[in-house]
């Protein structure tokens, strides 16, 4: 359509409240929330979890509940409203002209039946479109989302595909109907960088042709400033702050929009632009808000008007709508982190001490058991997973190794076989030259000790019967560290370090939030004095503000206690910050190993640039460039031979013979200077004459 | 330039039981003028237009005053619409023009644009309209000159050749048979970087042609 051709916006929310109906009255989780979507544009919706993100998505297709109803406000569809619409008309509507998609795709989609089935049946039920028709259309609309060997696929069950192919189902099948509004909510969080963004790419693009209107939920803000073209902030059921994206990135106006964006990494060109930091305090409970603006209690800049009187959502003369009193007066570049958020001071760490960790071309190959009853009779050739190939790196005292890669890339394999939860099957691996080789069932109480580890989820780490001070004491008290009745004193000790205080001393998990289990689980973790700390994704399941927090935290106590960290994450950007050394790994092999700053900049291995590349940016403004890996990790079953890259490097043709080496041959290790080592056949020049991938606007 | 570039998707659609009362309103608040009828599926079923709520005044002679209000309640869009053969629509992937010339010979504001008897937009003179005014470039800045041309092969080429001859670039151009001479064709093409005089000059250069308007939009 001619962009002179004024249209209604498709979705538009008026003031709208939802409310819950529960036990002696009702809790208004939304509040105030007005905002519309024309056609063809995303509009995000971000903000931390618990600020209402989802009710409104629920809202607007009436999915709240037996106990919530939309108590105030108008939600107008295409012009019709929607608030008080019931049975056939809503589901017509539901079916027709609004599609969802949601976080998990494997929820999505029916686990028993075929994917052809579940996808026609839209066709089918909806439409009466008979049966070879619709599957037509949807072998169309697969190949339509990029899906490799799409007529192979209808034949599939869900589990057959990966996480990232499971999502283009979904997205498929949610444009079958050709809907006018797509709303997501977060549909790309459970996924890796690598896939989110080329789901993120076919989003974009799925707009431009079928001029859907997109309302995107997420709570990254990165993701959101690729793929919106304006946004709304939300924080405590209320939207806060709404306008561009280039405007809330570049002149963020609401103090909360502001904190938030200083809690994320930004992976910039230099250093200091990744430093973080938190917003203290945490998000009020909707039946225990403020009276005045909602956000006074962790607001910097608050006055006694805040606290009495709630702000409106105004206009301001730049166009962006903000709910603060003090909005114009504010300056966010000339704000001053109070003592209680500042962030530690990271000294430069000295890689050439004394390493506390060696370890030597380290493997671990799991048994995979065949079904045939050859292999049950033992009689076949044993086959293995080669969960992790000829890893070798040292860590000196004190520094922190960050290990990244995509999910399936041995990662937690390769610290779980160094704490000793699962064996050896080859190689060397010495702690303070003792041999950690052996299962920990083998070790010495004193080796344990010293090796402790953190996990990516805390509720499901943490015994939920036993109070706090029960957990974090029950090292001290196996290993003997502190003497029985000065146990609740460390126990409060550690408690205060990790900011929690003495009252948390009897509380169960249950009561805790999640960044609070997880300053709990680190606390366990260091109780016993540890040396090294082994940390798997100790901040992947946390929200930005929180995120930002625990990782001052780990580098706090790290400079306390100088305790040595593996720190495994799949976000590029938090690694950078945080790390001394960086390994990055693919299938089980590292590929690239160095100093934190160099693997930042070229040279790059080839997989390391794509990782980078992927990386949602929170700056709209920043150019990065766009290397999208084809297909999806291999089996490590059976690794493509050579260079186990060689199957989606996109780097393989600059050697000659199409890179006919790399499938020949294993890459020799490229020396780049202070310990950077790059695993590629690709020679050093070559290697060094890649582009920066992320460069600002103008420089 | 198919029709599937120029609609408007996903239009706002309602059902055959909506009241017409609640078809008018959707109208007013929202601007427009056509509203497709579907049926499930967003299959077409007819399309309700401003023409079709007008009541004939003869009608409302007969009417006694206290029941309109009753009997305007009780009339819902299916009672009202364009239907069956009445009804004319066009593919997504019709060209322009053949939508155009639809339009002009059935007499009608508005073409639903259907795949397979699913409405997947709208097509009206508005958008027609519009695309027209970018075909023209619009009110993009530069100079619009009409050059009248023998009605002869070969006659663009050499405007363009000329223009061009200068590094200047042609963002708009159209070209329609001169009102009552066939011999001729006026031109219509929007420069860039050019002055209005400069290009007046390269222009009445060009042999058998004539300049018959230049100017400078701002």
């Amino acid at each position: 359509m001619s962009d002179l051709v004024k249209a209604p916006p498709v979705l538009k929310l008026e003031d709208v409240a939802v409310a819950y109906k529960v036990r002696g009255g009702e809790i208004e989780a939304v509040q105030n929330v007005s905002f519309e979507i024309n056609r063809g544009e995303t509009h995000g919706i971000v903000g931390e979890s618990g600020c209402g993100k989802s009710t409104v998505a629920w809202a607007i297709v009436n999915f709240l509940g037996a106990n919530g109803y939309v108590k105030r406000g108008s939600i107008k569809f295409q012009g019709q409203e929607l608030v008080g619409v019931t049975g056939e008309e809503l589901r017509r509507l539901r079916g027709d002209q609004i599609a969802m998609v949601y976080q998990d795709p494997m929820q999505a989609l029916n686990p028993s039946m075929r994917l052809g089935d579940q996808m026609s049946e839209v066709l089918t039920v909806h439409r009466g479109m008979d049966q070879d028709e619709a599957e037509e259309r949807c072998i169309e609309m697969l190949e339509r989302v990029y899906m490799p060997d799409a007529a192979n696929v209808m034949k599939r069950y869900p589990h057959q595909i990966s996480g990232g192919q499971q999502q283009r189902v979904v997205i498929a099948t949610a444009l079958l109907n050709n809907p006018a509004l797509l709303i997501m909510d977060e549909p790309t969080t459970a996924l890796d960088v690598t896939v989110e963004a080329a789901v993120l790419d076919l989003i974009a693009e799925l707009r431009r042709d079928f001029d859907t209107a997109i309302m995107y939920i997420t709570h990254n803000l990165g993701v959101v400033a690729r793929v919106s073209t304006r946004v709304g902030v939300m924080y405590a059921g209320e939207m806060v702050e709404r306008g561009t994206v280039e405007q809330i990135y570049a002149r963020p106006q609401h103090p909360y929009t502001q904190g938030l964006l200083r809690c994320v990494p930004k992976l910039g060109s230099d250093k200091a632009s990744s430093l973080l930091y938190p917003i203290r305090g945490r998000v009020p409970p909707p039946n225990n808000r403020p009276h005045g603006c909602i956000y006074a209690p962790r607001c910097d800049y608050v006055e006694d008007r805040c606290r009495n009187e709630p702000p409106k959502l105004r206009k301001l003369p730049n166009g962006i709508w903000v709910r603060c009193h003090f909005a114009e007066e504010i300056n966010p570049d000339e704000w001053q982190p109070s003592e209680d958020i500042a962030p530690p001071e990271v000294g430069v760490a000295d890689l050439t001490s004394e390493p506390i960790l060696v370890v030597d071309d380290l493997k671990k190959y799991y048994e995979v058991q065949g079904t045939e009853l050859k292999d049950v009779l033992g009689l076949s050739e044993k086959r293995y997973v080669k969960a992790v190939e000829n890893a070798s790196f040292k860590i000196p005292r004190g520094t922190t190794l960050g290990v990244v890669g995509e999910s399936g890339c041995g990662k937690s394999t390769l610290i779980k076989t160094l704490i000793g939860l699962e064996e050896t099957t080859d190689g060397d691996a010495k702690f303070l030259g003792f041999d950690i080789t052996d299962r920990i069932t083998e070790r010495e109480k004193s080796l344990i000790q010293e090796l402790q580890m953190v996990f990516q989820n805390p509720d499901s780490t943490m015994n939920p019967s036993y109070t706090v001070g029960q957990q974090i004491s029950r090292p001290m008290r196996l290993f003997g560290t502190v003497p029985k009745d000065k146990l609740r004193e460390e126990v409060i000790r550690l408690l205060n370090s990790m900011r929690l205080g003495e009252n948390y001393y009897d509380r169960l998990p249950r009561q805790l939030s999640g960044g609070e289990k997880q300053r709990v689980g680190i606390a366990r973790a260091l109780a016993s004095h540890p040396d090294l700390v082994l940390c798997d994704e100790p901040v992947s399941a946390l929200d930005v503000s929180v995120q930002a927090a625990i990782l001052n935290l780990l580098l706090e106590i790290q400079q306390e206690f100088d305790t040595t960290l593996v720190f495994i994450a799949h976000d590029l950007s938090v690694v950078r910050f945080f790390s001394d050394q960086v390994a990055v790994m693919y299938l089980g092999q590292v590929m690239e190993i160095g100093p934190a700053e160099a693997i930042y900049t070229p040279p790059y291995h080839p997989y390391s640039e794509a990782l980078l590349s992927a990386v949602p940016i929170p700056d709209p403004t920043a150019k990065q460039k766009h290397i999208r890996l084809e297909g999806n990790v291999p089996s490590a079953i059976d690794p493509p031979s050579g260079c186990r890259f060689h199957t989606r490097c996109p780097r393989r043709s600059l050697l000659p013979d199409d890179g006919q080496i790399c499938v020949t041959d294993t890459p020799p290790w490229r020396e780049a200077g202070d310990g950077h080592r790059i695993y590629c056949h690709l020679p050093l020049e070559t290697l060094r004459s890649f582009d920066p991938v992320i460069s600002q606007e103008g420089s | 330039m198919l029709v599937k570039d120029c609609m408007t998707r996903h239009p706002i659609m309602i059902s055959p039981e909506t009241p017409a009362v609640k078809a008018q309103n959707l109208m007013i608040e929202n601007k427009v003028r056509h509203l497709p009828v579907v049926g499930d599926g967003k299959r077409i079923v007819g399309l309700i237009t401003r023409d079709t709520l007008m009541v004939p005044p003869s009608d409302l002679g007969s009417l006694n005053v206290w029941e309109i209000s009753r009997i305007l309640s009780d009339i819902k869009a299916k009672d009202v619409m364009v239907k069956d053969k009445a009804l004319i629509t066009i593919d997504p992937n019709a060209t322009l023009e053949s939508a155009a010339e639809l339009m002009i010979e059935k007499k009608v504001g508005c073409l639903p644009v259907l795949e397979d008897q699913v409405v997947v937009g709208i097509i009206t003179e508005v958008d027609m309209l519009a695309k027209l005014s970018e075909l023209l470039g619009g009110g993009a800045e530069g100079v619009r000159a009409t050059i009248r041309v023998p009605n002869i092969v070969g006659e663009y080429a050499k405007i363009f050749s000329a223009v061009s001859a200068h590094d200047w670039g042609i963002y708009a151009s159209g070209g329609a048979v001169t009102p009552k001479d066939p011999d001729h064709w006026d031109i219509v093409i929007k420069v860039r970087r050019a002055s209005k005089d400069e290009l007046l000059k390269v222009l009445q250069d060009i042999e058998g042609q004539e300049v018959i308007d230049i100017r400078t939009i701002p």
